[in-house]
């Protein structure tokens, strides 16, 4: 179904190209890993804002800006995400495919761009460029900060810090503010120098172009001299079964309570049994049709949304729902007994259908999208385990409410978060 | 005797795409835009129904003028997905679909993606839209729903920084309302008031419908006229919506808020003083301003730039335009430390390019940008359908943006400049740290 040529070039850098000839685009994205640790983390974290504030040929923001806007609104985007206990980071580049702008030859001149932001940053002392550096610093400590100003979120974050406090997963993608104030244009520079030449380096490319074209656009651009690259990250800290439930509350201004649960599922991205966990997790809270959605919204009218996410590297299973205060005993009851009628296999046909039909739905309409194309490769490479589209077909057309049951008897409730307002204040 | 459908078909070539469009009896516009080789199929259906249809009455004899309760359109929008037979969710889950649906000041769409069984779930979509059943006790049970929706967008700084903006933008127009309404206004919604507003809105002449994907327009199209023949359609004379006399200037110019964020948040806006338009006209208008808003606040201008590099913004920071018929206005804003000075610099930086006047090449860089982006959206199904009622509704072709965009004229822009900023039109919402 999904076609994808790799090729290894210089500088031991794996080169994916996935052709199709669905979009009028070409997706280039250069991709890096990192462990996540509370040493790193900032610095990392800070690594894609300095390095997008200007290059050698092009020293500022604005001259980059005007730069993507030549090329008929080229899309460029640097970014940090948590995966598991790794942090991942990515540049971007979407051109217009030449196809549809001949002979303005746009791939090229946006990928030189990439290369020159990556391979040419703006060097001062032997740094990185002091002002953007404690600019960006403190934009992404007001980002840190600012996570509180999306409560879902917020109350979703705060559940995976109560849950994971000991672990690495505890760390905010973007670190924190100690270690951020800590960082020096120099030592940001020489980590990303050695981020650079050892750990993990890879480069997808995704559009209607010729695999053998795509593979010389990305040698060309980014091939090193070969060193003493990582090919492979160490493996999450998954396996975890919780002596007691740990419930924690607190308090805010707000308007809406936000209960949050999390739970180890002990199955990740990994294990031959990943797609039963992601059934397990459909039928729980994933779809409209879900147990979740259907009683503490459809039938106790408790919420307006309440689902089920998988974070599927690290093994963790996190719970939703916005509720009134004083529903949250019963919202509670509603959702862990959810829980346990899937554990003993309260499962009906029309259940286990839908849930298969919508998963194999999800995994068809990947390749419609070159982001989702990126996505799943990207998981592939996290989870060390590349399959492509169709073997998650196969195994979603197999799996029946054994399978289901048995994944949900491996998840364990951990931590209930609850954030409430401090009284009750409407009637 | 069924005749044969008669298709009109526009083809772009720049984009590379075709579009078939076709009436069917008693007046529904439906589109289709075959996409070769995709997986997802996507279907919406849309009504010219939204949050600001509060006033109105169906055109003829003795019709009466029926005020609504704020918040009716969405209310509706969320109890057509239940009838007798249940919940409407399940049925498109049995073949694997998506299903969902929006309500917006102007109208209301339904929609649903898939994979397979296209015919079924098409069949389901047109189905449920024009089945509405309603009582008394699901009109209940609705409203505990919406309330805890109502309480989540209390707690969402960024919508309540934008609402308070346009309640004091506005003194009459129901733009100033939310779109999900009040607990007090959907604790009055009845039964008859969404039967009665069913019944005028989601006429098939007041519809529209766009599929997209591998499909078949000849299939599409036969699958449509079924359905609507199996159904009879009250004929409709028309729609008289009334909205009150806006005046020209805002109704306050500013308005603060506390929340707990972790620094306030801004939004400006400047009110356009147009009554009625739609069509090209007010696409030209629509991308006139967009191309200004890019000359003056785009990321490549040095007003962006000083203003990122003294801590005023972020890269989230944003402006553009609305261009609705009954309304248009400015909006720019983003999380800033301090909120008056930033309202200082932005009055500031638009008095400057004002002075200075607009750059040449810049304006071209600028229109160039935004055709590339046009182009590059057309990726998404989704984009493209809802994108395309949206703007078919307003009487404008979509289609039409990309040439639209090359038609525009510097002078064009430079009249915007000049008129459209005005002191007494403009007001700033905050929301500040608790």
């Amino acid at each position: 179904m999904l076609q994808v040529e790799k090729k290894t070039i210089p500088g031991e850098i794996d080169v994916y190209v996935l052709p199709t000839e669905k979009f009028k685009t070409v997706l280039v994205s250069v991709v890096t890993r990192q462990v996540l640790s509370r040493e790193l983390a900032s610095k990392t974290a800070l690594l894609p804002s300095v390095l997008e504030r200007g290059s050698r040929d092009y020293p500022t923001y604005r001259d980059l800006m005007t730069r993507l806007e030549e090329l008929y609104g080229a899309g460029f985007s640097s970014d940090v995400l948590k995966k598991g206990e790794k942090q991942v980071l990515s540049f971007s580049l979407e051109v217009i495919n030449d196809l549809y702008a001949p002979g303005k030859e746009l791939l090229q001149q946006g990928v030189s761009m990439l290369q020159s932001v990556i391979d040419q940053p703006l060097l001062e002392n032997g740094g990185f460029k002091h002002m953007y550096v404690e600019q960006e610093k403190e934009q992404l400590a007001k980002e840190i900060k600012g996570l509180i100003n999306d409560k879902v979120n917020y109350a979703l974050e705060r559940c995976v810090q109560e849950m994971c406090g000991t672990e690495p997963f505890g760390i905010f993608k973007y670190g924190s503010i100690e270690e951020l104030e800590q960082i020096t244009p120099e030592h940001l520079y020489n980590y990303y120098r050695q981020l650079m030449a050892e750990n993990p380096l890879d480069i997808y490319i995704v559009g209607e172009l010729n695999p053998d074209e795509a593979f010389k656009i990305a040698e060309d651009a980014f091939a090193r001299a070969n060193g003493e690259r990582r090919r492979e990250m160490p493996p999450d800290m998954v396996h975890n079964i919780p002596r007691d439930v740990r419930y924690h509350e607190e308090k805010l201004p707000v308007n809406q309570g936000k209960l949050t649960l999390g739970y180890r599922t002990n199955t990740t991205y990994s294990d031959d049994d990943y797609v039963s966990l992601l059934f397990y997790n459909g039928i729980l809270g994933s779809f409209p049709h879900s147990k979740l959605f259907q009683n503490v919204r459809e039938k106790a009218s408790l919420a307006y949304y309440a689902f089920s996410r998988l974070e599927k590297h690290k093994g963790i299973q996190l719970i939703g729902s916005g509720i009134e205060l004083q529903n949250y005993k019963l919202a509670l009851e509603i959702i862990m007994e959810q829980v346990e009628d899937i554990k003993k296999g309260e499962i009906n046909r029309e259940e286990m259908e839908n849930t298969r039909r919508g998963l194999i739905n999800q995994y068809k309409i990947i390749a419609d999208s070159p982001y989702s194309m990126l996505s799943l490769s990207l998981d592939g490479l996290l989870g060390g385990r590349q399959e492509g589209v169709d073997y998650y077909i196969r195994k979603l057309e197999e799996i029946d409410v054994d399978d289901v049951v048995a994944a949900a008897n491996k998840v364990y409730l951990d931590t209930v978060y609850f954030l409430r307002a401090e009284e009750e204040v409407k009637a | 005797m069924s005749k044969l459908m008669e298709w009109s078909i526009q083809e772009n070539e720049l984009l590379q795409e075709k579009i078939y469009h076709t009436v069917l009896d008693p007046g529904l516009n439906l589109y289709i835009l075959p996409k070769k080789g995709y997986n997802k199929k996507y279907a919406i259906f849309s009504t010219r129904f939204g949050s600001i249809d509060n006033h109105f009455r169906v055109s003829g004899n003795g019709e009466e003028v029926i005020s609504v309760p704020d918040g009716v359109a969405h209310f509706l929008e969320h109890k057509l997905f239940e009838d007798e037979e249940g919940n409407v969710f399940d049925r498109f889950a049995a073949y694997g679909a998506s299903t969902n649906a929006f309500t917006s000041f102007t109208n209301t769409t339904y929609l649903f993606s898939c994979t397979e069984f296209f015919p079924e779930n098409f069949e389901l979509l047109l189905e449920f839209v024009q089945s509405p059943f309603f009582t008394e006790e699901s009109v209940a049970k609705e409203q505990g729903i919406i309330q805890q929706e109502i309480r989540m967008y209390e707690d969402n700084p960024q919508w309540r920084v934008y609402f308070n903006l346009l309640s004091i933008l506005y003194s009459s127009h129901p733009v100033r309302n939310d779109i999900a309404g009040s607990f007090e206004s959907i604790n009055k919604i009845t039964k008859d008031i969404l039967y009665k507003c069913y019944h005028t809105f989601y006429h098939p002449l007041n519809m529209a419908l766009f599929v997209t994907g591998d499909v078949s327009p000849e299939q599409v199209g036969a699958q449509v006229a079924g359905s609507l023949a199996s159904r009879t359609f009250k004929p409709l004379a028309g729609i008289e919506r009334f909205y009150p006399t806006e005046d020209e200037t805002v109704l306050q110019q500013k308005i603060t808020q506390s929340l707990a964020v972790s620094q306030p948040i801004v939004n400006i806006g400047y009110k356009d003083n147009y009554n009625n338009l739609s069509g090209r006209e007010l696409l030209q208008r629509e991308l006139t301003m967009e191309i200004l808003l890019e000359m003056i606040f785009g990321k490549s201008e040095s007003l962006y730039n000083s203003l990122y590099e003294e801590g005023l913004i972020d890269e989230k920071f944003s402006a553009g335009y609305v261009a609705e018929c009954t309304y248009g206005y400015t909006l720019m804003g983003g999380e800033t430390r301090d909120p008056e000075k930033l309202h200082a610099r932005i009055l500031e930086g638009i008095e400057g390019v004002r002075k200075n006047g607009l750059d040449e090449k810049t304006f071209h860089r600028h229109r160039r940008k935004m055709q590339g982006e046009f182009l590059r959206s057309f990726n998404s199904l989704e984009f493209i359908a809802n994108n395309y009622l949206a703007y078919r509704f307003r009487d404008i072709d979509f289609f039409e943006i990309y040439s639209l965009l090359g038609d525009i004229s510097m002078p064009a822009v430079e009249k915007m400049l000049q008129e459209h900023f005005q002191e007494e039109r403009h007001a700033i919402s905050i929301i500040n740290p608790v």
